[in-house]
């Protein structure tokens, strides 16, 4: 009873971070009163090298102009902080002169992670929060828990709800593709069913890596330029809604070389880094003199600019969400997922989760991904059953607006966080029971 | 047959050569084989036996000792020799005229009896070990070597304690090398060994079922055992915690309610979990890793498609020699060319 008490009484800073740790990119930001996708700052969660030998830690990529010969130095694996020196680095350096300066001693942070981690990690992460940076209080929890605290009634079209506070969604089922992993997690009134919460491991970095491979084997070897394939993939990948039909589309026959679709093959220049600075794509010229000028036995005294086309690499790779059999994996793709999920739970609770499906994620950025997914879902569930699938509106910070949300309410944040005095009072293993909803020990 | 010497010993047309060998034998160790003549003898006729018979009397000619002078007899049933033997063999044996001189792989493998297991290992373990190391690139982070973090020029006073720690729980966290494998291990070894995770204050059952380190391919479909996934039931020594927002407490109750004021329709679905068992679910502890992970698709699905490995059409041939697919012959002479394992094989 004592601890539940002390912690009404609590007088919490006035700050709150919300610090959403991705594997590729950091969202962070302040909350307010009324937090908007504004305050929300996004930035590389990585050191990088560049070609001349300078080190570029977090946001100051961006200063970098050439991204060929990129080294890249990722703290976050499968969505678990592992390399703490690094991720301590880049952290110090956002709080002290980046985009989120502020000292810790006042401020209260949120920070997210990946559900099923190990619990060493989980401790680990505990005692940099409080020991190393010294926050005020903290509340980890697991990136999808957040995404309840989202506006979702107007996002599905239902009714507003009664009263204005955030409180958090009843019934959600939330897929969230990111760069390391893919996971589907139920949850009841923000908090999560542990038993049903299932992960892939196919998200972005799969894709790119899988795209890199067939753009290097068939066209132009780009294996030492990750970046660059990254927008290659921003730019040109979709979803397939008919796989058949586009694959077929590609294929160039034969031996004899038909007039190949244009609205599947398109032409991608990559940039030279003296006129253009990023690729981009256009569509595909498939006269002769197109192809001499990409071989580069063009004689016209053309600017030389490096293109290739691309056919089935630009659904092939995104296919792989779906079906990870193409690569060898011999697990299901996301609707599977979905299904396994859903079938850990009682049969009641499935039609609210059916028809409450939210996806986060820079993943379902690709187009045709929520349609592909609305599909494939239907497919398996009985016609009587609603199914909606919708996507946040900003995939890539919406965690961060759930906790954000939750943060603006202080009665809310009041009853989530630990203090430092509490930590140090009561230990890590008591911490990290809190943080996993285990209340009234 | 009649050897010289004066003992005789019959071999009859369809009579199997071991048997007379036998015979033989017991007639040998009556004439002793002190006697290095019979003995040569002796080992004669067995190399004979093992021969065809006209080939033993061919061979008399060019050894050392006086060979004994074999002929066959005529017996009531001596017939014309087919010049062959028929010997036991182990194993059903389609007829060999069918594919005699193929070379073609797949069907010698369908033919001569199916593949023993050990073979079918090796082809499995082969083609296992190519999308390993394809899932393996997949994941990569394509990180050449370390990047080393940027020392900061001196600003702080005391320079290498801030660099590497505030406390030593943090100087240990920082300056440990491990991967994210290593913590996966430690954990999955930790609970082998306590049957608990750590931080977690009730066990579930120690004999837990052990995340599997069968490749999934060869996993055998897991019956649902009470000691897999769910350690929900083991949460009863807690007692329920009142839910913290009031009004999900409303919410829970009007969805019972719900419930409760249709019973007359029998077609309803079932009812909704009450607040205890909800809370039980959400309370349950979370998984580890491996049983998180996404489990492997039911077995009555198609195959996994495969593709060219060329173009990236639908893949229709195999090569022969590397199993990779390809579409048209056009891809095929590339493949040759460039990618065929016998380029690196």
């Amino acid at each position: 009873m004592t601890p539940q008490k002390s912690r009404t009484e609590l007088d919490l800073s006035s700050q709150t971070l919300v610090l959403d740790n991705g594997a590729y990119h950091i969202k962070a930001g302040f909350s307010s009163d009324h937090p908007t996708y504004k305050e929300c700052r996004t930035f590389p969660n990585c050191i990088a090298r560049t070609r001349d030998k300078e080190i570029l830690v977090g946001s100051e990529l961006a200063q970098c102009n050439d991204y060929g010969d990129i080294d890249f130095r990722r703290p976050v694996e499968k969505g678990y902080i592992v390399d703490w020196e690094g991720e301590r680095a880049i952290w110090s350096r956002e709080l002290e002169k980046g985009e989120i300066k502020c000292n810790p001693k006042e401020t209260n942070l949120i920070l997210t992670e990946a559900p099923n981690g190990p619990q060493a990690l989980q401790t680990h992460s505990d005692q940099m929060i409080f020991e190393e940076f010294e926050f005020a209080s903290a509340y980890r929890c697991i990136a999808p828990t957040l995404n309840a605290y989202n506006d979702t009634r107007s996002l599905f079209g239902d009714p507003q709800a009664p009263s204005l506070e955030a409180l958090p969604a009843e019934v959600l089922l939330l897929v969230d593709t990111g760069y390391s992993h893919t996971t589907v997690t139920p949850l009841f009134h923000g908090r999560p069913a542990h038993n049903a919460i299932r992960r892939l491991n196919i998200a972005g970095k799969q894709i790119s890596n899988l795209l890199s491979e067939l753009i290097s084997l068939r066209h132009f070897n780009v294996r030492d330029e990750p970046y660059i394939v990254d927008e290659i993939k921003e730019d040109a990948c979709f979803v397939s809604t008919d796989f058949t039909h586009d694959i077929e589309a590609c294929w160039s026959g034969n031996s004899n070389r038909k007039d190949l679709d244009r609205s599947v093959v398109v032409d991608y220049v990559l940039p030279d880094y003296t006129n253009t600075y990023r690729g981009f794509v256009r569509p595909h010229d498939s006269s002769r003199a197109a192809e001499l000028r990409r071989l580069g036995l063009s004689t016209l005294d053309q600017p030389k600019e490096d293109f290739f086309p691309l056919g089935n690499e630009r659904f092939g790779p995104p296919e792989l969400l779906f079906n990870p059999s193409d690569v060898g994996l011999s697990c299901e793709g996301v609707p599977g997922m979905i299904m396994q999920s859903l079938s850990t739970l009682p049969e009641a609770l499935r039609p609210g989760l059916l028809a409450n499906i939210m996806v986060v994620g820079g993943c379902s950025l690709l187009p045709g991904f929520v349609e592909r997914l609305d599909m494939e879902v239907r497919k398996r569930v009985n016609s009587d059953f609603v199914v909606r699938v919708r996507r946040a509106e900003d995939p890539v910070r919406s965690t961060w607006l759930g906790g954000a949300r939750l943060a603006s309410n202080r009665s809310l944040l009041r009853q989530h966080v630990v203090t430092k005095q509490q930590y140090e009072e009561n230990g890590a293993p008591w911490t990290a029971r809190q943080f996993a909803g285990k209340r009234g020990r | 047959m009649r050897v010289n010497g004066g003992e005789r010993v019959l071999v009859g047309e369809g009579e199997r050569v071991e048997q007379s060998l036998e015979l033989f034998k017991l007639r040998r160790g009556e004439l002793g084989t002190a006697d290095p003549f019979t003995c040569s003898r002796a080992f004669l006729l067995e190399l004979s036996i093992n021969k065809t018979i006209k080939t033993a009397i061919m061979a008399t000619g060019p050894l050392r000792f006086r060979t004994p002078h074999i002929e066959e007899l005529p017996t009531a049933q001596s017939r014309q020799s087919a010049g062959f033997a028929w010997v036991p063999v182990s194993g059903a044996q389609d007829d060999p005229a069918k594919n005699w001189g193929t070379t073609n792989r797949k069907r010698q493998r369908q033919s001569t009896g199916g593949q023993t297991d050990q073979q079918k290992e090796a082809v499995s373990a082969r083609q296992q070990r190519e999308v390993e190391r394809r899932i393996k690139d997949l994941n990569s982070d394509n990180s050449k070597e370390t990047v080393e973090i940027p020392k900061k020029p001196g600003q702080q006073p005391s320079g290498g304690a801030f660099k590497i720690g505030k406390t030593t729980g943090t100087k240990k966290i920082m300056s440990s090398g491990k991967g994210l494998q290593h913590h996966l291990e430690d954990e999955q070894a930790e609970i082998d060994r306590t049957g608990r995770r750590e931080g977690e204050v009730d066990a579930p059952a120690p004999n837990a079922q052990r995340a599997s380190k069968t490749p999934l391919h060869r996993r055998k479909p897991r019956e649902d055992s009470s000691a897999s996934n769910s350690p929900a039931p083991a949460v009863s020594s807690m007692p329920p915690p009142a839910i913290p927002r009031g009004m999900s407490m409303d919410t829970a109750a009007e969805l019972v309610q719900l419930d409760d004021s249709d019973e007359d329709g029998e077609n309803q679905l079932p009812g909704l979990p009450s607040a205890a068992e909800m809370e039980a679910l959400l309370n349950a502890a979370p998984l580890t890793y491996a049983q998180a992970r996404a489990a492997s698709p039911p077995p009555g699905l198609p195959p996994p498609r495969r593709f060219c490995e060329t173009c990236g059409y639908w893949g229709r041939a195999r090569c022969l020699k590397c199993g990779a697919m390809t579409c048209s012959v056009v891809c095929k002479d590339e493949h040759d060319q460039s990618k065929c394992l016998k380029m690196y094989a």
